[in-house]
């Protein structure tokens, strides 16, 4: 019967060590990617440091817990001693994680200084406007105009990818237009919240030195909605001679004169608020070119694109109010449906019919 | 002068047991309603995490959409935390403390049926948004102005019944810890000093103490939400010059101190059934009671670190304090590790979920170590590994802490015991699955994986994980089958064994199996933490007296 009792425990003791191991090793991945900028690899080193402390302490006190479990279970009627207390160990007991939580403090109020940093010129200032659900990523340049920066909006189809040159301090300028949201970007071993603040309250700002060339993925860290789970954007890192050169392109590129529009074409009025067109039907002349004046009435970024089936016919920038307007020059559609939308809220659609 | 000669066992007049429990103010009854009405509402959110769990398997949608994703776990977390563990553990305290204490009743008994029935209003309150264009889909943290925007954000019905059902549960957790705090100061049995209170009662006084102090401002910011909501308020709105960020303040300065109103009656279940099955005195009794006040003083210091990385709050002190706080936590761990060192360990039911309840909760305090670290927690923050964590304190801690009190006091409540077989098979099913589902969510965590997205890509290597989790929580469900046909099959046929089955220390333990309505006819002396132990080792104490043989030595009379 004895024998049997303890065989027992001997299986529940290798069933529990084996689920252990398991565990740790299937779930084992407890070490961040390799981190890519130099604020991470402090953050890194603080977390190497720690988790050997956790380890410890958890090998230490869960194989107490499990020596225990074994070496005194029940073995016969006896009473064992009734101990109540020990000053002294108790003492120490106190002592030992108040040692170990101070230890950690100092270390993580060391690395916060780092981590936090601010240089007085950064290389690149991107202003970061994230909205339900998308980013717009802004490069600020030296004429203190906000209106002619470049920049990068994203959209369902194509998450933003944001540029960077390796080895220089970038600042982040985190905006938020409507709810709170987290830039977040798990190389970094950082995020940091983009709160919606009152008129005239500082920004939340990020800044980081990145290491190497590579395409880093991000993603929205705090729940701003239906669309949280889409909030995806990329960071690409390049070499400073190749980031000199795509910026100059970009920016180049940026403002095309805009063409006269045909004097006769047939002028649609379309508004944007509230997260939504002011119409969903739309009627126009087939086979003539014609002008959707758009109107965004409010201060989040807002396009106007015409698909057929998943076929793109026109793509219209986008713009960001409040009230800003733009002329959308069509090219000629030929009779039948289509489908208008805005390509960064893709419930905001309707019906657009050629006749 | 004429005397009445009051039977306290006298029969009442006979009524449907309908009406009976309808009206009941006997804190037994109401407890065990309590617990009932919890379990309901634990499967329900449950199948909640099940859906989650579902979902997320594999990247892709594949059975819900967005909203009702966002929706499902919103739901999850308000009703596992406000409907579930918090008055789950209540109930427990409703049905034992009385009990422990060798008092009649609650303080209070209308004041305790009125919380309690106050509790399903709420939950179905919150639930009823199902019924009207969808529940509230904004976390259980409902942070603002995602949640106080509804015109813009979150339109419907459902976020404002969330709110209401809230102020309904947040009321009756007040009125509940009223009557607990007076009926712990005022109604011990002669003897009974505040130091011979059993741990469970002190950890319940502390917790009453923080729910008093904490729960009325969530229920004013809930108010403040509210207006926002629906009468143009502009609280946390930043276009009317409010700050989204106070909503946070308000929440965590509840939410932190709601953490170990959760986790410290489960530390008093822990610490009642460990020194029960190791047949020892709870090591270090008083350091242990200063541990838990100094719990519930500092829980007052930490609510800024849920907002690390919201650039407004200041780090060191934060930081230092949530350190802080892990050292009387570490001095309860080393109590029960003392308290199992050289006893006598029998490995009941109760016992296994004690132990688990200390093997997991560890992994849930260092996880919590890890994230005071303000560094670190830029990187976890909002991803998973922080649902790992709060799981091992929550689930791991309070959940194990709930499964090892039912097991512990079925046979109070019902005069049968659950049978061991059922209960053990339970255990290491719900132990494996508990360790499948959580801890590979401390991967996802570390490799990026943010919470509450209802998707992911197949690129970013998070899907063995996910998959692993999922089986996980399946694994979960199936271990309460044996739990449910356990509690039905005992409730009908179980094994009857008497008032005191585990040997066990404390005044419960003293009276009938179930107690009789007036709970005691008699009482026994009460000279320690441990008047039952007293009284069935008094031929020891005797025999010490006169042999001056000390107790535990010799072979038991």
């Amino acid at each position: 019967m004895r024998r049997t009792v303890a065989a027992n425990r001997w299986r529940m003791a290798l069933r529990a060590g084996l689920l252990f191991a398991v565990a740790m090793l299937l779930g084992g991945c407890l070490v961040p990617r390799e981190p890519a900028t130099t604020q991470a690899e402090t953050t890194f080193s603080l977390y190497i440091l720690i988790l050997v402390m956790a380890g410890i302490v958890f090998v230490g006190v869960e194989g107490f817990i499990v020596f225990s479990v074994f070496r005194y279970r029940r073995r016969d009627d006896r009473l064992p001693e009734q101990i109540h207390g020990n000053n002294r160990i108790e003492v120490i007991w106190t002592i030992i994680p108040t040692v170990i939580v101070l230890i950690i403090f100092v270390f993580s109020m060391g690395a916060l200084g780092t981590v936090q940093a601010k240089s007085p010129n950064p290389a690149v200032t991107v202003e970061v406007d994230a909205f339900q659900w998308q980013w717009t990523f802004r490069y600020r340049d030296d004429d203190n105009d906000p209106n002619n920066d470049y920049s990068v909006t994203g959209s369902a189809q194509q998450p933003p990818v944001m540029t960077l040159p390796v080895g220089q301090p970038i600042r982040l300028v985190l905006h938020s237009l409507d709810v709170i949201h987290s830039f977040y970007v798990p190389q970094f071993l950082i995020k940091e919240d983009v709160v919606p603040v009152p008129e005239g309250t500082a920004d939340n700002e990020l800044e980081f030195t990145i290491e190497r060339a590579g395409t880093y993925s991000g993603q929205c860290a705090e729940f701003c909605g239906t669309g949280h789970a889409n909030m995806a954007f990329s960071i690409q890192a390049m070499e400073q001679a190749d980031y000199d050169a795509w910026i100059a392109a970009a920016r180049a590129g940026e403002s095309p004169p805009p063409a006269p529009p045909p004097a006769d074409a047939t002028v649609i009025e379309l508004n944007a608020k509230n997260i939504a067109f002011d119409t969903d039907r739309i009627e126009v002349p087939a086979g003539k070119p014609f002008i959707i004046r758009f109107t965004n009435q409010e201060a989040v970024p807002h396009n106007v694109g015409i698909y057929s089936g998943g076929t793109e016919l026109f793509q219209g920038e986008n713009i960001t109010g409040p009230d800003t307007t733009v002329d959308y020059q069509v090219p000629a559609l030929e009779v039948g449906e289509y489908d208008f939308l805005c390509t960064i809220h893709p419930t905001m659609n309707g019906t657009l019919v050629a006749q | 002068m004429a005397t009445t000669n009051l039977n306290p066992r006298a029969e009442s007049y006979r009524r449907s047991w309908v009406i009976e429990w309808l009206t009941t103010v006997d804190h037994k009854k109401i407890g065990i309603m309590y617990i009932v009405n919890s379990f309901l509402f634990f499967f329900a959110a449950g199948i909640l995490a099940l859906v989650i769990r579902s979902e997320l398997a594999i990247p892709g949608l594949q059975f819900l959409d967005e909203s009702t994703y966002n929706q499902a776990f919103t739901m999850h977390g308000t009703i596992m935390i406000f409907l579930f563990v918090v008055p789950v553990l209540a109930g427990f305290a409703n049905y034992i403390v009385p009990l422990m204490l060798g008092a009649p009743d609650m303080a209070f008994p209308r004041i305790n049926a009125l919380s309690f029935w106050m509790l399903p209003l709420g939950g179905l309150l919150i639930f009823s948004g199902y019924l009207f264009g969808g529940a509230a889909a904004e976390g259980w943290t409902g942070y603002a102005p995602l949640s106080s925007n509804a015109d813009k954000f979150s339109a419907g019905v459902g976020t404002d019944l969330w709110i209401m059902g809230l102020v309904f549960v947040g009321t009756s957790s007040i009125l509940g810890s009223v009557n607990f705090i007076t009926t712990i100061f005022k109604m011990r049995a002669p003897g009974m000093t505040i130091f011979r209170m059993p741990i469970f009662v002190w950890t319940v006084l502390v917790t009453a103490i923080l729910i008093l102090l904490a729960t009325p401002v969530l229920t004013a910011g809930l108010i403040a939400l509210f207006i926002d909501r629906n009468y143009g308020g502009s609280f946390f709105d930043p276009a009317a010059g409010g700050n989204p960020i106070l909503w946070q303040h308000l929440f965590w300065f509840f939410g932190h101190p709601e953490v170990y109103i959760v986790i410290l009656p489960a530390m008093g279940v822990v610490s009642e059934i460990l020194p029960v099955f190791s047949r020892k005195p709870l090591f270090g009794y008083r350091a242990f009671v200063y541990a838990t006040i100094g719990i519930g003083l500092l829980s007052w210091s930490v609510w800024a670190h849920h907002m690390f990385t919201t650039g407004r709050v200041f780090l060191p002190f934060f930081a230092f304090m949530t350190a802080l706080i892990a050292v009387p936590t570490g001095v309860k761990m080393f109590n029960w590790m003392a308290t199992m060192w050289r006893g006598s360990i029998t490995f009941a039911t109760p016992m296994l979920f004690a132990i688990g309840f200390i093997t997991m909760f560890l992994i849930g305090g260092i996880s919590g170590v890890i994230l005071s670290s303000p560094p670190i927690d830029f990187h976890l923050q909002d991803t998973y590994f922080v649902v790992a964590h709060l799981h091992y304190v929550f689930f791991g801690g309070s959940v194990f802490g709930v499964f090892a009190a039912t097991y512990f006091w079925f046979p109070k409540m019902f005069g049968r015991r659950l049978n061991e077989k059922l209960g053990k098979t339970h255990f290491w099913i719900h132990f494996i699955g508990f360790n499948l589902t959580f801890f590979p969510m401390h991967s996802l965590g570390i490799l990026g994986m943010p919470r509450r997205i209802a998707d992911y890509s197949p690129d970013a290597g998070w899907t063995i994980y996910n998959l692993m989790s999922t089986a996980g929580a399946f694994m979960i469900a199936v271990s309460i089958v044996p739990f449910l046909i356990n509690v039905v099959a005992t409730l009908i046929n179980g094994e009857r064994v008497g008032d005191d089955p585990w040997e066990a220390n404390t005044l419960e333990w003293a009276t009938t199996s179930p107690p009789p309505p007036y709970n005691f006819d008699t009482l026994p002396p009460i000279r320690s933490e441990r008047p039952v132990f007293d009284l069935r080792h008094k031929h020891d104490a005797e025999q010490l007296a006169i042999e001056g043989t000390p107790i535990g030595t010799g072979e038991r009379p």
